[in-house]
C-alpha cells in the first residue's frame, strides 16, 4: 500500500514540500463484496477535512483499513484542484476466513491449539497468517517432543458465505522423539554420569526411569547447558565453556546429544580484603562471609554469602536488617595468579532508610486491613529485610494468596532517605466444599456435606452486592458440617472464627456448636441411644514474649452426653456433663502452611475440668465428668536440599484424675493407630492419633479387652518424615514422603514405659488442593509384632492408609 | 429446538443480525449479545458493522458484563472515531470501567483506570451533555481513593502503632490535602503524636511533645471550628503540662 501520484495529474504532489489541502471527496474503488460507505466511515476522513499531503492523515487512514484485517491491498490515488484534494482508495479484496477445523488430532489438542493459532474468523487469509499458524502448531508439538509433526493446510470456499474460505488444518503428529544418549567430550575432572545429572530436563531414555521424561525440548536444553556451566563454576572451574554441542538423529524417533566442553583450570581463593566498611570491621565481616584462604573458588556460593543466603547468615543481612537499604557490596578480583584469586570487597554502606508508605496491590477480594495488620514493616521504622521476609511468610500463612507469588517490592527514595514498600498478592480460592458418601463401618452408609469459608465477612453479609457468591474479604472463618445416614447417625457442627476480635490486636475468638445423634437398632423399647451436644468458646492471643512467634489459646467447652440403654463406663441411662477449660501455649515459625521448608512449632496444652471430687465427696462422677489432660506436640522442619525437607515430630499425651481413688471414665482417652482419622466410630471427647502400619485405634498396650475398646490414658509417638516436593502448583501441591515412626499407648500408668514402642516405616504421597484440602495415601510396613490382644494376621505386615485433611499428630 | 437455538446454528449472517436487533429492542440482551458476538467479525467492512459493534457493546453492558463492554466500546470508538455514536461509546467505556471499580478496601487499580477514562472523555468532549455526570463520577472515585488511604492510616492508629500512624497521616495530608477526611486525619495525627510521646523514653519525650504542640497549632489554624477542637485542646493542654514537667526536671538536674 502506498500513495501514488496520479500519472495524468498536472500538478504533482511534491514530497519535499508538504501542503495543506481540503478534502473535496473520498471515493472507494475495487470493492466487490464490501460496502464503500462503511469503509469510508472506517477511514475517518470526510469531505471538508483539512489534511496535509504528504502527511500522517493518509497513512493513518490506510492503517485503519488494514486493522480491519479484511483487505488484501490498499492503494491511494490523489487528484488536486487548487487547495481541494480528491482521494481514491483502490482496494483489492481477499477471501475472508469463515471457519477453520483441525483433523488428525484429538479434541483436547485441537482445543489447545485454537488458543495458540493466530487465525481469526472474519479476517482475510494471507500467506503470513498461514505461516504463523503452521509455526504455532509446530512449536506446540515441539514442546511435546513430536519433532516430526507435519502440518497441511487446505483452503476451500465457503458455500454459504460469499468471498469466504474454510480452512482445514491437517496435522500428522508422527513419532514422539526421545533422547537415546547424551555424551560428553573433553571432560576430565568429572565423569559423564555426574555431568549428565546436571542436565535437569534433558535426560536419556532408560527402561528403568519410569518417572523421568526423556523428551527433547529446545528451550529446556539451552537452560540445561547453562546449568552445566553453573555446575562447573560452583566447582571452581570458572573458565569452563561448551566448545560445541550437537543434537543428531539416531533413528526416526531417537536423538543423540554430544556436548564438547573445555574445562579450563580449577581456581582457589587467596586473600580477601575489605574496603569501605565503617560499621563492621574486616575480621567480623570475614567471619560472616565464612570463606577461607585455599577454598575452591565458587562464584554462586560467594554471591549467596554476600547477598542472600536463605539457609543462614549473609553479609547483606547485617546491614539490611538494620536499615542500610542502600548497602552495596562489589567483590572485585584484584589479582589472578596461577590458580589463585585475590578478592577485594568494595563496600558502600550508605545511609539508613526509614519506611514511609506501605501499599498493597492485587487484593481484589481481601480487604486492606486484613493484610495490613499482618505486615511487620511499619511506617516510621527502620527498613529490615528480615521483617520483609517474615511478612511474606505470614501473608502466605493466611492462606488467601498464592504463596509462591507474593511480591515484595521496596521502592527507595534516596533523597528523603525513605523507602516505600509495595506488597503484591494474587488471590486464590481457599474455600473448601466437601461432599462425600462412604461406608462408615458399623453405622453403614454415611453422607457428608461440608462447607468451610476461610475468608468470610459478616460485615458484608447485609449488602447483597458483596455476595459473589458469598461475602468475603474480612478474614473470618465459617465452617458448617453435616454428616448423616438417616435415622441412626446424624452430626451437625458449626463454627465461626473472628481472627482479630475488636480490630486492635490479633486476639481470635472462636465459637462452635455441635450436635450428634446416634441410635442403635434394637427390639421394641430396647433401642439404645447416645446423643452428644456441645458448645465451645475460645480466645486466642499472640504473644510478644519470649518472642513474637508465641501464642496462647484459652477455651471453655461444655459437652452433654445423653444416654439411654447404652453403656458408657457404667452409665446406662441419663445425662452426663463435661465442663472443661483448655489452655494452650504454642510457638510456630513455620514458613509455609502447605509445604513447610523450615521452621518449627510446638504446643503444650492442658485441658481440665473443675476438681469436683476434691470439693465434695457426694458428686456423682458419672454426672459430672472429671479429668485433666496434658498434651505436648513438637515439630521441626529442616531443608536438606532444594525441595527435600526433613520433618521430625514428637507427641505426648497424659490423662489423669484429681483424687487417687477416682478411676478414669471412658471420656477423653487416646486411641492410637492407623491414619488417625477416627474411623467410623466417631465418639466426641476422644483423641484419635495416627500410627501408620497398625490398624485404626488398635494400639493399646493392654490385654484388657475393655481398655482396648475404651483407649489408653498415656501415649507417646515419634516421627521422622522426609518430604520431597513434586509439584509446587498452588492449585494442587503434591509431595512424596518416606517415614519412620514409633509410638505406644498405655492403659494405665503402671504399664507406662516410654521406651517400649511399636515401630513402622513406609512411603506415601500427599496432594493439597485448595478446594478439597489435603488428601493422601501411605503404604506402611509394621516393624514390630501386633500389640497384645489385637486380633489379626500376625504375618501380614504391610498396609495402606488413606489420609484426609491435615494431621497434627 | 427453539427459534433462538436454530438462529444460533444458522449460517445466515443477515438473519442473525436482524434477529439480534429485535432481541435488543425487546431488552433480551443475553440473546442479542450471543448473536452479535457471532456475526460482528463477519460483518466487518459492511454497512451494518458500525451499528452491530455498538449494540454488541451495549448488550454486554446491560448484562453487567463490564469487562467485555469495556473492550467493545473501546474497540468501537477507536474504529469509528467519526461516528455520531463515538462520544456515547467513549462515555459508556468509562462507565464500564466505573462499574468495575471495587470497594475501597480492595486493590484500586481499576478505579484509577476509570478516573483516567472519564478525564479523557471530559477533555475530548467538553461540550457533551454527559460531562456533569462524568465529573461527578470522577469526584466519587477520587473520594474512594481518599477513603482508602485514610482508612489505611487510621488502621495504624487503631492498632496503636502511634509512630506509624503519625507517618501515615502525614503522608495522607500531603497526598490528599483537599479530601473531606483531612480534618479528622489532622486530629488523629495530633492524638497519635501525643500518645507516641507519652510512650517514648524520657530522653526523646521533649522533642516529641514539642512536635505534638506543632501539630495542634497547625490543626487549629486550619480548622478553627473543628468538631474535634475540644478533644484536641485537651491533648494540647496535657502535652504542655508534660513539657513543663520535663523542663522542670532538666532544670533541677542542671542546678544540682
Amino acid at each position: 500500500s502506498q500513495v501514488l501520484n496520479n500519472p495524468v495529474q498536472t500538478s504533482p504532489i511534491d514530497y519535499a514540500e508538504p501542503k495543506q489541502y481540503r478534502i473535496g471527496g473520498v471515493e472507494i474503488t475495487g470493492a466487490k463484496f464490501l460496502e464503500p460507505v462503511a469503509l469510508i466511515s472506517v477511514i475517518g476522513l470526510k469531505e471538508g477535512d483539512e489534511i496535509t499531503v504528504p502527511g500522517e492523515d493518509i497513512s493513518r487512514a490506510i492503517q485503519k483499513l488494514w486493522q480491519q484485517g479484511i483487505l488484501g491491498d490498499v492503494e491511494v490515488f490523489a487528484r488536486t484542484e487548487g487547495d481541494l484534494i480528491y482521494l481514491t482508495f483502490d482496494l483489492k479484496e481477499r477471501p475472508r476466513l469463515s471457519e477453520y477445523r483441525f483433523s488428525g488430532i484429538n479434541k483436547t489438542q485441537s482445543e489447545a491449539l485454537r488458543d495458540k493459532v493466530p487465525l481469526q474468523r472474519g479476517k482475510i487469509v494471507t500467506d503470513a497468517v498461514l505461516n504463523s499458524t503452521r509455526n504455532a502448531i509446530r512449536n506446540y508439538y515441539l514442546e511435546k517432543s513430536f519433532l516430526n509433526a507435519k502440518i497441511n493446510i487446505t483452503q476451500r470456499p465457503d458455500p454459504t458465505l460469499p468471498n469466504s474460505v474454510i480452512l482445514n488444518i491437517h496435522v500428522d503428529k508422527g513419532n514422539k522423539v526421545k533422547i537415546e544418549k547424551i555424551e560428553f567430550v573433553g571432560n576430565e575432572a568429572f565423569a559423564d554420569k555426574r555431568l549428565r545429572r546436571q542436565l535437569k530436563k534433558t535426560k536419556e531414555k532408560k527402561w528403568y526411569k519410569i518417572f523421568t521424561s526423556s523428551k527433547y525440548n529446545r528451550t529446556e536444553y539451552e537452560n540445561d547447558k547453562q546449568l552445566l556451566l553453573d555446575f562447573y563454576s560452583t566447582e571452581g572451574y570458572r573458565d569452563a565453556t561448551i566448545v560445541s554441542d550437537s543434537v543428531y538423529r539416531i533413528s526416526d524417533d531417537r536423538l543423540g546429544i554430544r556436548i564438547t566442553v573445555d574445562e579450563g583450570q580449577q581456581y582457589y581463593y587467596r586473600n580477601i580484603t575489605w574496603n569501605g566498611n565503617y560499621i563492621y570491621d574486616d575480621a567480623y565481616l570475614s567471619r560472616v562471609l565464612g570463606i577461607a584462604k585455599g577454598d575452591i573458588y565458587n562464584k554462586q556460593e560467594l554471591d549467596k554469602r554476600l547477598n542472600y543466603n536463605p539457609a543462614g547468615i549473609d553479609v547483606s543481612a547485617l546491614y539490611q536488617n538494620d536499615g542500610y537499604l542502600f548497602f552495596n557490596i562489589d567483590p572485585v578480583e584484584v589479582r589472578v595468579e596461577g590458580d589463585s584469586i585475590d578478592l577485594e570487597m568494595r563496600v558502600t554502606e550508605g545511609p539508613q532508610a526509614t519506611i514511609n508508605k506501605i501499599t498493597i496491590t492485587g487484593n481484589d477480594k481481601t480487604s486492606d486491613h486484613v493484610i495490613l495488620r499482618e505486615i511487620r514493616t511499619l511506617p516510621g521504622q527502620k527498613y529490615s529485610r528480615d521483617d520483609l521476609i517474615r511478612t511474606r511468610n505470614e501473608l502466605a500463612a493466611l492462606g488467601y494468596f498464592d504463596p509462591e507469588t507474593i511480591g515484595l517490592n521496596p521502592v527507595p527514595n534516596p533523597v528523603e532517605g525513605t523507602v516505600d514498600i509495595n506488597y503484591s498478592v494474587v488471590e486464590r480460592p481457599n474455600d473448601q466444599i466437601s461432599l462425600s458418601g462412604g461406608w462408615g463401618g458399623p453405622i453403614g452408609a454415611v453422607g457428608t456435606v461440608g462447607l468451610t469459608l476461610n475468608n468470610f465477612s459478616t460485615r458484608k453479609m447485609f449488602n447483597l452486592s458483596e455476595w459473589r457468591p458469598v461475602p468475603t474479604g474480612d478474614g473470618q472463618r465459617l465452617s458448617l458440617n453435616v454428616q448423616a445416614n438417616g435415622k441412626y447417625y446424624q452430626s451437625y457442627s458449626l463454627s465461626f472464627t473472628e481472627p482479630w476480635l475488636g480490630g486492635r490486636k490479633a486476639n481470635s475468638l472462636t465459637v462452635s456448636l455441635f450436635k450428634t445423634i446416634r441410635r442403635f437398632p434394637g427390639g421394641e423399647g430396647a433401642e439404645s441411644r447416645l446423643n452428644v451436644d456441645g458448645a465451645a468458646v475460645s480466645l486466642g492471643r499472640r504473644l510478644n514474649w519470649p518472642d513474637n512467634f508465641f501464642y496462647m489459646n484459652h477455651s471453655l467447652s461444655f459437652n452433654r452426653y445423653d444416654v439411654s440403654n447404652y453403656n458408657i463406663g457404667g452409665l446406662t441411662n441419663g445425662l452426663s456433663n463435661s465442663i472443661s477449660l483448655t489452655n494452650t501455649l504454642g510457638r510456630s515459625s513455620i514458613d509455609n502452611p502447605t509445604f513447610p521448608r523450615r521452621g518449627s512449632s510446638f504446643t503444650l496444652s492442658v485441658n481440665m475440668t473443675p476438681p469436683y471430687s476434691l470439693i465434695s465427696e457426694n458428686m456423682d462422677p458419672l454426672e459430672y465428668i472429671e479429668f485433666h489432660k496434658w498434651m505436648f506436640d513438637a515439630s521441626y522442619f529442616i531443608n536438606l536440599a532444594g525441595n527435600l525437607v526433613l520433618n521430625t515430630r514428637a507427641h505426648f499425651g497424659f490423662l489423669g484424675t484429681y483424687s487417687q481413688d477416682n478411676t478414669l471414665g471412658p471420656f477423653e482417652r487416646f486411641k492410637l493407630g492407623g491414619a488417625g482419622l477416627g474411623g467410623g466410630n466417631i465418639f466426641v471427647g476422644t483423641e484419635y492419633i495416627g500410627l501408620r502400619g497398625y490398624e485404626d485405634e488398635r494400639v493399646v498396650n493392654s490385654t484388657d479387652q475393655s481398655l482396648l475398646n475404651a483407649g489408653g490414658i498415656a501415649y507417646n509417638k515419634f516421627v521422622f518424615e522426609a518430604r520431597q516436593l513434586i509439584s509446587p502448583n498452588p492449585a494442587a501441591t503434591i509431595y512424596g514422603l518416606a517415614f519412620l515412626e514409633a509410638g505406644n499407648n498405655f492403659g494405665s500408668y503402671a504399664e507406662y514405659n516410654p521406651f517400649k514402642l511399636y515401630r513402622s516405616a513406609g512411603v506415601g504421597a500427599r496432594i493439597f488442593m485448595s478446594a478439597f484440602g489435603l488428601l493422601g495415601f501411605d503404604y506402611a510396613w509394621r516393624l514390630d509384632d501386633l500389640p497384645p490382644g489385637v486380633a489379626g494376621d500376625a504375618s501380614k505386615r504391610g498396609m495402606f492408609h488413606f489420609i484426609i485433611g491435615q494431621q497434627i499428630r | 429446538c427453539s427459534n433462538f437455538q436454530k438462529l444460533l446454528k444458522s449460517n445466515d449472517v443477515t438473519k442473525k443480525y436482524q434477529a439480534a436487533l429485535e432481541y435488543y429492542e425487546k431488552e433480551e440482551y443475553y440473546r442479542a449479545s450471543q448473536l452479535l458476538d457471532q456475526v460482528t467479525p463477519l460483518l466487518a467492512g459492511t454497512g451494518e458493522s458500525e451499528k452491530a459493534l455498538f449494540y454488541q457493546a451495549q448488550s454486554h453492558f446491560k448484562q453487567s458484563n463490564y469487562i467485555l463492554s469495556d473492550a467493545y466500546f473501546r474497540n468501537f470508538y477507536t474504529t469509528y472515531p467519526r461516528s455520531p455514536l463515538a462520544e456515547e461509546a467513549m462515555y459508556m467505556q468509562a462507565q464500564s470501567l466505573y462499574q468495575q471499580s471495587p470497594s475501597y478496601q480492595e486493590d484500586q487499580t481499576p478505579t484509577i483506570t476509570a478516573i483516567m477514562a472519564f478525564e479523557e472523555f471530559v477533555t475530548r468532549y467538553p461540550d457533551s451533555e454527559n460531562v456533569p455526570e462524568a465529573n461527578s463520577r470522577i469526584e466519587q472515585l477520587y473520594l474512594k481513593l481518599d477513603r482508602k488511604e485514610f482508612n489505611q492510616a487510621r488502621l495504624y492508629y487503631q492498632l496503636r502503632y502511634w509512630h506509624s500512624a503519625v507517618v501515615a497521616f502525614n503522608n495522607f495530608q500531603r497526598e490528599h490535602a483537599s479530601s473531606p477526611y483531612s480534618e479528622e486525619a489532622a486530629f488523629l495525627k495530633l492524638e497519635s503524636q501525643y500518645r507516641y510521646a507519652m510512650e517514648s523514653v524520657a530522653s526523646k519525650q521533649e522533642e516529641r511533645f514539642d512536635e505534638a504542640i506543632d501539630y495542634f497549632q497547625s490543626f487549629v489554624d486550619q480548622y478553627p471550628d473543628s468538631r474535634f477542637k475540644r478533644n484536641a485542646e485537651q491533648f494540647y493542654e496535657q502535652a504542655r503540662s508534660e513539657l513543663e514537667r520535663i523542663r522542670k526536671n532538666t532544670n533541677n538536674q542542671a542546678n544540682l
